[in-house]
């Protein structure tokens, strides 16, 4: 380096690959930059590995103490239905679920804050990357955060009182789909934030008060007739009795349904987080 | 590209935030292989321009294409052509500085192990080379404007915008970007410049343009424009500042 010694060129030695060249998109092949695409995947993932004390351990930690409080030591004083399912083996898909979702969201939801705060958001804007690619790139690292902590917390609830997965391809249709509708929401909700507040209010206020309302730890048929009906009006209760009937075969409601809700609203949440994006909605001046 | 000759074509581009008029009916064109001055006092709307240029803002009506494309529609052949050094360092906190420069890379469609051969390249032949694994907090602003201009050539891009590269630079610093700069010129790149620095834009740059107050007020050649007089002068004179 320096002014005396011989320049070398700056411009690129390596060619151009075929792939370097981005292709028109149809609706048959909505990737035109798939090398884009997995490594934005990869950085979002290297991101909540890096910071694995913050974004995989807190989830597990809460949900062994759980497990000893509600499970353990309360849940020998409950008995459920016909007992065939202990009060243990009931709430390990609630606690599942609910750090399904907030792990989903509180991954996109911090990596597009931060983004945008430090406005290195700006290095995927240039990029050639289309709206729906970098919502897909985004959305990488929530759904693989949302699982690896889920999986986790079966994996210490099996640690405690071993059972298995009832039906393990029914239970990977629920996690990716609920990680889909929470890591878009986590976007949606960084795109809308001014302020770090801003951004953990709908999971203080919203997400968190809708998915315990939802059954975490109780069936909603031990609630009183009215609260019964209004708790079906609640997404969140399909959500949990999805991975309910997953893990442990018993579900108070269709399962069908569930599945149907899950992916209409893994649907829409994608679809207006890229409408989002598309738009620049806080995102370009 | 479609017309290899034309790098960048702005035609009557208007551009409000909420009801300030930024950029009022801005027409201009840079020439492939041109070494572009975009001058203006504060808030004249030169980086309005480059937001519009790359992506990062929306306006309200006019055309802008570079090379033919159009960067609104063919977003995707457009931004894949241009390389932006912002005025401010804006990296990854998580990342350390060869990751970020393969991620950036890689974005653009650069399979891993080009990638790596480009950061790799770039960080050597920038001096950054023993800071590799460093975060960019632990570079010093020097190191980080270096570090600017790998990322915004990491992909070899046709077209470079520079935010004001060298604000804030030292002597040596700012000569090095300039041999830089000038080197990359011969090596056909089309650079495209905003400073406020006259000398700078006197010694590299073969086109200007002047904006103010959203409009072009000026635009030609350096000889054309300058005449017998110094760029400092003629901007003073253009712009009104010497009142």
């Amino acid at each position: 380096m320096g002014r005396r010694t011989k320049k070398r060129p700056l411009t690129s030695h390596v060619p151009r690959p075929t792939s370097y060249v981005p292709r028109p998109t149809t609706m048959l092949q909505l990737i035109a930059n798939p090398i884009g695409v997995l490594a934005l995947s990869k950085r979002e993932i290297h991101r909540f590995f890096s910071v694995s004390m913050q974004t995989i351990f807190p989830p597990l930690v809460s949900s062994a103490l759980f497990m000893f409080i509600f499970g353990v030591a309360m849940g020998r004083q409950i008995t459920l239905g016909d007992g065939s399912v202990s009060y243990f083996q009931f709430i390990v898909p609630g606690l599942m679920t609910m750090h399904l979702i907030s792990s989903s969201y509180e991954n996109t939801g911090s990596s597009l804050f931060i983004g945008r705060w430090h406005n290195h958001i700006q290095e995927i804007l240039l990029s050639p990357l289309s709206y729906f690619e970098m919502v897909l790139g985004l959305l990488a690292g929530g759904v693989a955060r949302g699982i690896i902590v889920c999986i986790g917390v079966y994996a210490i609830s099996f640690l405690s009182a071993p059972s298995y997965i009832v039906h393990p391809f029914v239970l990977l249709y629920f996690m990716a789909m609920i990680s889909v509708i929470f890591s878009c929401a986590g976007m949606m909700g960084a795109l809308w934030a001014e302020d770090f507040g801003m951004l953990s209010m709908w999971n203080i206020y919203i997400i968190v008060p809708m998915v315990l309302l939802g059954g975490v730890f109780h069936p909603t048929s031990i609630l009183p007739e009215s609260l019964f009906i209004i708790s079906h009006f609640n997404p969140m209760y399909y959500l949990v009795s999805g991975v309910r009937f997953s893990v442990t075969g018993m579900a108070d409601t269709s399962i069908a349904s569930c599945a149907a809700i899950a992916f209409a609203m893994a649907l829409a949440f994608f679809g207006a987080t890229v409408y989002l994006f598309k738009i620049g909605y806080k995102l370009r001046t | 590209m479609r017309n290899s000759e034309i790098a960048i074509s702005i035609k009557g581009l208007t551009k409000f935030y909420k009801n300030f008029r930024a950029l009022d009916d801005v027409t201009f064109q840079v020439k492939r292989g041109d070494f572009f001055a975009f001058l203006g006092p504060n808030g004249a709307g030169k980086t309005t321009t480059i937001n519009v240029l790359t992506g990062l803002s929306n306006y309200q009506s006019g055309d802008v294409r570079v090379f033919g494309h159009d960067t609104t529609s063919e977003y995707l052949y457009a931004r894949r052509l241009i390389g932006l050094c912002a005025q401010e360092s804006n990296f990854d906190p998580f990342l350390i500085i060869y990751q970020l420069l393969v991620y950036q890379a890689e974005y653009f469609g650069l399979p891993p192990w080009q990638a790596k051969r480009r950061a790799n390249e770039l960080l050597d032949r920038f001096g950054l080379a023993d800071k590799r694994n460093c975060k960019h907090r632990a570079l010093s602003s020097g190191m980080k404007k270096r570090l600017l201009l790998c990322r915004a050539l990491v992909h070899d891009p046709e077209i470079l915008i520079l935010d004001e590269p060298t604000a804030g630079c030292d002597l040596e610093l700012k000569f090095l970007i300039w041999d830089y700069l000038t080197q990359l010129n011969k090596e056909g790149k089309t650079i495209f410049l905003t400073t406020h620095y006259m000398e700078e834009a006197e010694k590299l740059c073969k086109t200007i343009g002047i904006i103010h107050r959203g409009k072009i007020v000026k635009i030609g050649e350096k000889k054309e424009i300058m005449q017998d007089k110094s760029l400092e002068d003629v901007f003073m004179e253009i712009t009104g500042l010497e009142d």
